[in-house]
């Protein structure tokens, strides 16, 4: 049974009124989705945040996108009387990756902030916190990028027990006996 | 028997005896493995008919209980801990994340082989052990005890150069203590 999004089309509709040059889209049951450019962001969480309702910052994250050179950072806030999320993304450039420091519009965006800047390098200019958040001492490149490879990393830095080199890749294994592909981008991750 | 070099004095063997009915652990719930160790202590499965409790504080306990994966980070407290223990000291690696890496085998920031960078008397493996298997531990410990043979920490006294140079490997900007034994 298909039901129907009125309150998501509602907030959709909404922005669209309020921003040029943003795409909205009422995925689904009380999730909206805004796409907008790097600049944007700021305004439409602030008009969100005070206007809408949307009081709660529920997450923020990063999405590597390797093969477009892109990060994608989605903030995700909710409201506590429509009771619906609000999914605000933007993507910005992979190779300078910047973006506004926004901890004065919420206090808890510094920590993710920070996450996100020792995980995949996002710098945000002007930004107060502490350098190191989960990793202490990690000189090599950022862990969370999908370039940075993790086997490579640990064959170099730490010990194998020996006897233990025969480990079975069980990824080949699980697949054939399923009959299904393995995609092309994890196939460098394989053994066989 | 009188003419065995490697048997125990008579005093060796009361201590040994004492030890190993005594045993104050210091569990440090690393990993995931540290919830089966509340079963393991109370009445279910009573490890304390063993003699082995709790000890609060590392200075006062004999064993140090690895339970589960250990990232860098806490490596290097647990490396603090370990050399706060006074001896006689035992360590115990709990799970198979301390014996190969485990499923944490790939992991950027967890160790695969505990004892390279401490001295374990004891494994214990599973995923995560059960109480019935950590008791089994705590028995192989003692009979090691009993026969004079869980000497981890004169080990790593003597081997303490070794020992700091894989700890360094991975711990690359922290101050490790140094000792004049
Ligand atoms: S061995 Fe298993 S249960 Fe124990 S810490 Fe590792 S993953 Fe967790």
């Amino acid at each position: 049974m298909e039901t129907s999004l009125i309150k998501e089309e509602l907030l959709a509709q909404q922005l669209q009124n309020a921003f040029e040059n943003i795409v909205t889209e009422a995925v689904r049951k009380d999730t909206v989705f805004a796409y907008a450019s790097k600049e944007q962001v700021s305004s439409i969480l602030l008009y969100a945040k005070e206007k809408l309702g949307y009081k709660s910052l529920a997450h923020m994250s990063c999405i590597d996108w390797l093969e477009s050179d892109e990060f994608e950072l989605v903030y995700i806030i909710w409201s506590p009387e429509t009771k619906l999320n609000l999914f605000v993304k933007t993507r910005i450039d992979r190779q300078n990756p910047e973006m506004e420091n926004m901890d004065m519009i919420w206090r808890q965006l510094n920590t993710y902030q920070r996450e996100i800047r020792e995980m995949f390098g996002v710098e945000f200019p002007g930004f107060v916190g502490e350098k190191e958040f989960i990793l202490e001492d990690w000189e090599d490149a950022p862990p969370m990028r999908r370039d940075f490879d993790t086997l490579e990393y640990v064959n170099d830095t730490f010990f194998e027990r020996e006897g233990r080199e025969d480990k079975q890749d069980v990824r080949e294994r699980i697949a054939k006996r399923s009959g299904e592909e393995i995609p092309d981008f994890a196939k460098k991750y394989s053994r066989e | 028997m009188y003419n065995d070099k490697n048997a125990q004095t008579i005093v060796e063997y009361i201590q040994n005896f004492t030890r190993k009915n005594s045993l104050f652990m210091l569990a440090y719930g690393t990993g995931c493995g540290a919830i089966e160790l509340p079963a393991t202590l109370t009445s279910r499965y009573d490890a304390e008919r063993l003699g082995v409790r709790g000890a609060a504080t590392p200075r006062q306990a004999d064993l140090l209980l690895i339970t589960g994966y250990l990232s860098t980070k806490t490596l290097k407290r647990v490396i603090r801990v370990y050399e706060q223990m006074q001896d006689p000291k035992y360590v115990i690696g709990f799970g198979s994340c301390t014996i190969n890496g485990g499923m944490y085998w790939d992991s950027y920031n967890t160790i695969k082989l505990l004892d390279k960078y401490i001295p374990v008397d004891v494994y214990i493996n599973g995923c995560m052990p059960r109480p019935e298997s950590v008791i089994a531990g705590f028995k192989e410990l003692q009979s090691l005890i009993a026969a004079g043979k869980a000497d981890g920490a004169a080990k790593y006294k003597e081997n303490l150069e070794w020992y700091r140079e894989n700890q360094k490997k991975v711990l690359k900007n922290w101050p490790l203590v140094e000792y004049n034994w």
